[in-house]
């Protein structure tokens, strides 16, 4: 146990290095320069050169490589070029703000997808089973910016039940926020529903088929006994590992919901960063994300490795 | 119009033989009543004297009264966040400009009619050729620290700005024009700028359209963010990078009493939230809003719409040193294919003003309006392409930005130039590749043979007719190459006098309509939206937003 989780680790941190790698020479292959886009296209070269050497943007670009991941590994994250203030204050604000909303997402749709799949399943090929179905379906293609507009206008603007703005007040509560993050939470549960549910579905419907199924019903097991067991538990496992590669999404790919609903997250800090050439602050946000990944996926491993011992004994992977 | 000259003669005593001159143009009609005002206001005539004689000469006079707003309340307006930290010296985006403009004002201001008011300084004149502009500084005004604000404190903020080695954004208006060391303290109240070169346009120079120029305690911290000391209506209450800010009204502030006793600031990222936060009810006033955008709000009853009229563009260039484009006759072919009212009426839903390919817009008052305005003619552009030896047409590429109508734009004129055989491909990308490293040979914008890039508001035309167009402007995108443009330019800025400026800019128009380096065939407006109940805003092209007077 304790090899494969080395294993797993040493692999995390090669990817992470190598993410690190790649954003960093991405970001410098791309035209323009930090001071460039600092003061726009009409600034003086002098204005420009002057601010490229105050940040040290204007040294070779593995000079500001080497500098920029000696800090990242003690922990110094820097300082935003945009911003001047230091990279942490803004980071740390915003996954907080992303994990809140993935939170809010999660609750909501891991129980109803789930759900929503079993029953399918279990009514296979009849109206449930073909009404699920269609929606869920319908509801992943509606694009995230047409449902949160559709969802603000009714509910923010006209019967004014919700916030507009997802950003609440200093001093609110947990209950308060909670309230603010319901609307932007709902285009994130459509799209994932119908995903979730047809995981589950096919998962339960191979389960359902399975020999060992008909085994257990055969020797005399009840029905809610069978399918919480036997079925369930084999049923999920996919499941599992979709969900988890849907939680880095749910928190580091949420920009146009951000965006929308005014929304202070991890999405919209890197997307903003990497126009503004805001290199400290991208990779750090990269970064992040690439960590989250990495850890997701280590969890999803260990829970997959919880429920299925074939893993756990030596089996491939 | 009777002309009460004895009351005439009394008020152009002691007036200079500019300010002389240009009372003469306006007895004589050469000179529009508006163009006075805005003139002589540059010249640093009073308000009251412009008053005095233009009612001298029987014109009426308008005394605009701002109908008296409700003090008190708390105003919210949204905006875009600002792109980089709160900084005058460097700032260079409109949602900083936003930020600064609740704190900070400049010694003058650009208003909305193009007029140079009276702001920080009291009144301002020139000496005789241009090349020295005095500024009495009113009196009592205090930072928000508590300290009298002196000409020490001028003199260091415009040394700080056109010093290289600070980085400054201003430096883009000041080379070449005013140095380290040419802002001169004469008395405690009185400054004096000595130019590198004569400008007869200098009080902009130190207005709100060079938004860097707000005038900053001289002990200027380097952390402007915490505290934001400036002179303006408002106090910085709570700054969050990203997220707003709020601002409580200035006690102790020298104009009229600011009315809302505390202001809030919304950032966001994109108009559509804004919009959305508006109708909602969330927001009280949108700072700016694009005209693609603003569709939906212009008939909205229950909004306000502040539009004043600015000089940005978005600017076409094709390159005179590159085939197709080295036979003017092509390049004017391609002027005369677009139909510009209906650019207006329909690209633009009506908030623009139909330009005539040069970078006099009608509402500049040097702008010479005799110029024939150049329409749509497409049997003389299809004549022309034949004369050029184009008669069976060509393919070519036309490079720009995906920036708020642009992409629009170059489908119209991609259809338009259809009409005479040329077929363009469009390369419409990102602004950063667009812009790529803003010098030749490593930027899309300065390189392609045709590209249409977006210029900002001006108050005065004379940096817009210098950088693109210039032998040695450093956005010639162009690549135009004329002395005799470059001469005429020169000359231009220069002069003093209103009449001899619509002079020589009628030769630049003419020359510029012949060569047509450049198509600028609308110049649009710039959009506040408010509640329907909002009062007392005013706005610049620029960026700026003054609540100062405003009430719900």
């Amino acid at each position: 146990m304790s090899r494969f989780v080395l294993r797993r680790l040493i692999l995390a941190l090669l990817t992470l290095w190598l993410l690190s790698v790649l954003i960093f020479a991405g970001g410098h292959l791309l035209p323009g320069n930090v001071g460039r886009a600092m003061l726009g296209p009409f600034a003086d070269p002098t204005a420009v050169a002057v601010l490229n050497h105050q940040m040290g943007t204007d040294r070779p670009v593995l000079v500001q490589y080497t500098s920029w991941i000696a800090g990242f590994v003690t922990g110094d994250l820097g300082e935003s070029y945009a911003y001047r203030a230091p990279v942490a204050d803004f980071l740390i604000t915003a996954l907080l703000n992303s994990a809140k909303l993935a939170a809010v997402a999660f609750v909501l749709v891991v129980p109803l997808g789930i759900l929503g799949g079993v029953v399918a399943a279990l009514y296979r090929g009849r109206a449930a089973d073909r009404i699920l179905s269609v929606v869920g379906l319908s509801a992943t293609v509606v694009p995230e910016f047409v449902s949160g507009i559709v969802l603000i206008l009714i509910f923010g603007v006209w019967l004014r039940w919700f916030p507009i703005s997802a950003t609440w007040k200093e001093d609110a509560g947990p209950l308060d926020q909670l309230y603010h993050l319901i609307l932007p939470a709902i285009p994130l549960v459509l799209i994932l529903f119908g995903y979730i549910a047809r995981m589950a579905r096919a998962g339960m419907i191979e389960a359902l088929d399975a020999d060992y199924t008909r085994t257990a019903v055969l020797k005399g097991l009840s029905y809610p006994q069978v399918i919480w067991r036997h079925v369930l538990r084999n049923a999920l496992l996919p499941t599992i590992s979709v969900i988890a590669t849907q939680t880095v999404y749910l928190i580091g790919g949420l920009v146009v919901i951000e965006i929308l609903f005014h929304y202070q997250g991890i999405g919209s800090l890197i997307y903003t960063a990497a126009k503004k050439k805001d290199f400290p602050m991208l990779q750090a946000g990269v970064m992040s994300i690439g960590a989250l990944f990495a850890l997701t996926t280590f969890l999803a491993d260990l829970i997959y490795s919880r429920l299925n011992p074939r893993i756990r004994y030596g089996g491939r992977e | 119009m009777t002309i009460n000259y004895k009351l005439l003669d009394i008020l152009r005593r002691g007036r200079s033989a500019h300010e002389n001159h240009l009372i003469d143009g306006l007895v004589r009609g050469a000179v529009s009543r508006r163009e006075f005002l805005r003139y002589g206001s540059v010249l640093g005539l009073s308000a009251p004297l412009l008053g005095g004689i233009t009612g001298a000469l029987g014109y009426g006079i308008s005394t605009a009264r701002v109908a008296a707003g409700t003090p008190g309340g708390t105003i919210r307006f949204g905006q875009i966040v600002p792109a980089a930290a709160v900084n005058p010296v460097t700032i260079a985006d409109g949602g900083g400009i936003t930020v600064l403009s609740q704190v900070c004002e400049t010694l003058v201001f650009s208003a909305p009619d193009l007029t140079a008011q009276p702001l920080l300084a009291e009144s301002w004149s020139t000496n005789a050729d241009g090349t020295v502009w005095t500024f009495k500084l009113r009196k009592n005004v205090k930072f928000h620290n508590g300290k009298v604000m002196t000409a020490d404190d001028v003199v260091a903020t415009f040394d700080r700005l056109s010093d290289p080695a600070n980085g400054s954004n201003a430096l883009s208006v000041f080379k070449g024009l005013l140095s380290k060391g040419g802002t001169r303290k004469v008395d405690d109240t009185t400054v004096e700028f000595h130019l590198d070169a004569a400008n007869g346009n200098f009080p902009y120079a130190v207005s709100t359209d060079n938004y860097n120029a707000v005038i900053l305690p001289a002990d200027f911290p380097e952390d402007f963010e915490a505290a934001m000391v400036g002179t303006g209506p408002f106090t910085l209450e709570k700054y969050t990078p990203k997220v707003g800010a709020s601002f409580l009204r200035n006690a102790d502030y020298w104009g009229a009493a600011p009315l809302p006793d505390r202001i809030e600031a919304v950032f966001y990222d994109d108009y559509q939230p804004q919009i959305l936060a508006l109708q909602g009810g969330e927001i009280d006033v949108i700072q700016q809003v694009p005209v693609l955008q603003a569709t939906g709000l212009l008939s909205d009853p229950s909004l306000g719409i502040i539009s004043i009229p600015s000089s940005s563009h978005s600017q076409v260039h094709m390159r005179t040193d590159m085939d197709p484009w080295k036979d003017k006759r092509v390049r004017q072919a391609v002027a005369l294919t677009l139909d510009r009212p209906k650019l207006v009426d329909g690209l633009m839903r009506g908030k623009a003003k139909i330009g005539n390919d040069s970078p006099f817009m009608a509402a500049y008052p040097s702008t010479d309006p005799s110029v024939p305005q150049r329409q749509q003619d497409l049997a003389q552009a299809k004549a022309l392409m034949e004369a050029a030896g184009f008669g069976a047409g060509f393919q070519t590429t036309l490079t720009t930005e995906k920036y708020l109508e642009i992409p629009d734009y170059a489908v119209l004129i991609q259809n338009a130039v259809k009409e005479i055989g040329i077929d363009l491909q469009l390369n419409i990308m990102d602004q950063g590749a667009y812009y790529g490293d803003m010098v030749p040979g490593k930027s899309q914008w300065l390189d392609s043979s045709m590209g249409i890039t977006d210029y900002g508001h001006r108050g005065v035309p004379n940096v817009v007719l210098q950088a693109p167009l210039m032998s040695t402007g450093t956005w010639n995108s162009a690549h135009f190459n004329n002395p005799d443009y470059d001469a005429l330019v020169v000359s231009f800025v220069a002069s003093l006098d209103l009449e001899a400026q619509r002079v020589t800019a009628g030769k630049i128009q003419t020359l510029l309509l012949d060569e047509t380096p450049l198509i600028q065939a609308y110049f649009y407006d710039f959009l506040t939206v408010t509640k329907a109940e909002t009062s007392g805003v005013v706005t610049t092209a620029m960026g700026h937003l003054m609540l100062g007077q405003a009430s719900l």
